[in-house]
C-alpha cells in the first residue's frame, strides 16, 4: 500500500462500495439513526479519531460548465473513511470483529459483501474497493487519538492549577505541583 | 460535474448539515469532476505535495483544520453484478476536511489564505469558478458537496487549536516535571512563573 495513506503515524483509509438496488434508503436511515442508538460504532475503535459514511447517489452534471459528456454512476456507491493510529491491518482487524453487528446492517448491503460481513472476509472486501489517498494532511500527525485524550485532560488540568495555585507561596506551590503533575509523563 | 447530494440533515448555525457535526467537529466532503489535463497534472501535483510539503505548511496556518485529504477516484473495484464492471468516464477527485467553526468561515479561510493552492488543487475541475470571490466558490462547493450519512469524532468537544495547544503544553511541561522535585522551592516558584508566561497561549 502507498504511503500516500499516512502521515506520521495517522492512516488515511477510503473504501468506496457500491449500494445494492433498492437497498439506499434502508442503509441511509439506518446510519441516519445510529446517532440515536447511542455512541458511534466508530468509538469501539479506540484508534479512530474521526470517521464518516456518506452514500453518494450519482453524480449531477451541469451543461454550463462545458463538460463533453454526462457521467452517472451506475448505482448508489458508501463511501467509508477513516483517519486512524498505526497499520491498515491491524485496523481492519479490529474494525471487522467490533463492528460485525453493524457492519451486516451496513457493508451487507453492498453488492459483493461476503455473507457474514465479518472477520477476514469483510477485511479483503474492504481491501479490495480501497481508494488510495493522494494527498493526507494531519494537522497532528504523530499523536494518537489516546495521546490526544490524555494532553487534553492535562491541558484542563494546568488551567485548573494555574486558577487554584495563584497566591501559593513557594513551598506549598511545590507540594502542590508535585501532588498534581508529579511522576506522571 | 458534481455529486448528487443524499436528502440533507437541517443546515445549522455553522452553515453544514446537521450530520456534518458532532460536537464541535465538522465534515464536509466535496467531488468534483477533473479535465483531461488534471489527469496527469493531479498525479504530479500529489506527489510534489507529498515530497515537499509547503502547501500543507500553510494548511497548518488554518489551525481549524484537524485532517484532510484529496484522493483521484477514476476505477471503483469491481464487485460483481448488477455493478458495471470498467473505469469512469473522467476521473473524480475526491476531497474532504474534519475542521471546527463554521462552514463560511472554513471556505473563507481557504479562498484567502490558500488562493494558489486551491487553483491548483481544483483547477483541473469542471466547473471551478477560482477562489475568488468567495461568492462563487462557495456556490461551487456547496452544489458539489454530499451531506455526511454518519459522522465520528473521537474528541468532539475539542478544537483542533486546544489539541495543538495541549500538545504543545506537554512539551514543555515535561522538563518541568521532571525537574520539579529536585528543586529548592524558591526556585521551583521562578520556574513555574516563567513556565506559564512561556505556556499563556497554550491555556
Amino acid at each position: 500500500m502507498g504511503s500516500s495513506n499516512v502521515t506520521g503515524q495517522a492512516y488515511a483509509f477510503m473504501a468506496m462500495t457500491p449500494v445494492k438496488p433498492a437497498e439506499e434508503a434502508a442503509l441511509a436511515d439506518y446510519l441516519h439513526r445510529l446517532r440515536d442508538r447511542g455512541p458511534s460504532p466508530l468509538a469501539k475503535l479506540e484508534r479512530t479519531h474521526f470517521g464518516r459514511f456518506l452514500i453518494v447517489p450519482d453524480f449531477h452534471n451541469d451543461s454550463s460548465w462545458k463538460q463533453r459528456r454526462e457521467e452517472h454512476l451506475d448505482m448508489p456507491y458508501l463511501i467509508f473513511t477513516s483517519n486512524f493510529d498505526g497499520d491498515l491491518d491491524s485496523y481492519l482487524d479490529e474494525l471487522c470483529e467490533q463492528l460485525a453487528p453493524e457492519a451486516k446492517e451496513i457493508w451487507g448491503r453492498c453488492v459483493g459483501c461476503p455473507e457474514s460481513a465479518k472477520g477476514a472476509a469483510l477485511k479483503t472486501y474492504l481491501k479490495r474497493n480501497q481508494i488510495d489517498t493522494g494527498v493526507f494532511f494531519a494537522a497532528y500527525g504523530d499523536a494518537t487519538v489516546a495521546t490526544v485524550k490524555r494532553r487534553l485532560g492535562q491541558r484542563e488540568q494546568m488551567i485548573e492549577f494555574a486558577r487554584t495555585s495563584q497566591g501559593l507561596g513557594a513551598e506549598a506551590l511545590q507540594q502542590a505541583f508535585l501532588e498534581r503533575f508529579g511522576g506522571t509523563s | 460535474m458534481s455529486v448528487q447530494a443524499s436528502s440533507g440533515g437541517p443546515i445549522t448555525a455553522t452553515g453544514t448539515g446537521s450530520r456534518n457535526h458532532h460536537g464541535q467537529a465538522i465534515a464536509i466532503t466535496v467531488f468534483s469532476t477533473i479535465k483531461w489535463w488534471g489527469r496527469v497534472f493531479l498525479p504530479l501535483l500529489f506527489l510534489v505535495t507529498r515530497r515537499l510539503p509547503r502547501l500543507t505548511r500553510t494548511l497548518r496556518k488554518l489551525s481549524f483544520i484537524h485532517f484532510a485529504r484529496w484522493t483521484i477516484v477514476t476505477h471503483p473495484a469491481y464487485n460483481g453484478p448488477p455493478q458495471r464492471n470498467g473505469k469512469l468516464r473522467y476521473p473524480h477527485m475526491y476531497f474532504e476536511s474534519n475542521f471546527n467553526g463554521g462552514w463560511e468561515e472554513y471556505i473563507d479561510a481557504f479562498s484567502h489564505i490558500l488562493t494558489s493552492g486551491m487553483t491548483a488543487f481544483w483547477g483541473s475541475s469542471y466547473g471551478f469558478p477560482k477562489p475568488l470571490p468567495t461568492a462563487l466558490f462557495k456556490a461551487y462547493i456547496q452544489v458539489n458537496e454530499t451531506e455526511a450519512d454518519h459522522y465520528y469524532s473521537a474528541y468532539p468537544q475539542a478544537t483542533s487549536t486546544m489539541i495543538q495547544r495541549a500538545l504543545e503544553l506537554d512539551a514543555k511541561l515535561a522538563p518541568l516535571k521532571l525537574e520539579a522535585e529536585r528543586m529548592e522551592p524558591g526556585a521551583f516558584a521562578v520556574a513555574y512563573r516563567n513556565f506559564l508566561t512561556d505556556v499563556q497561549h497554550c491555556l
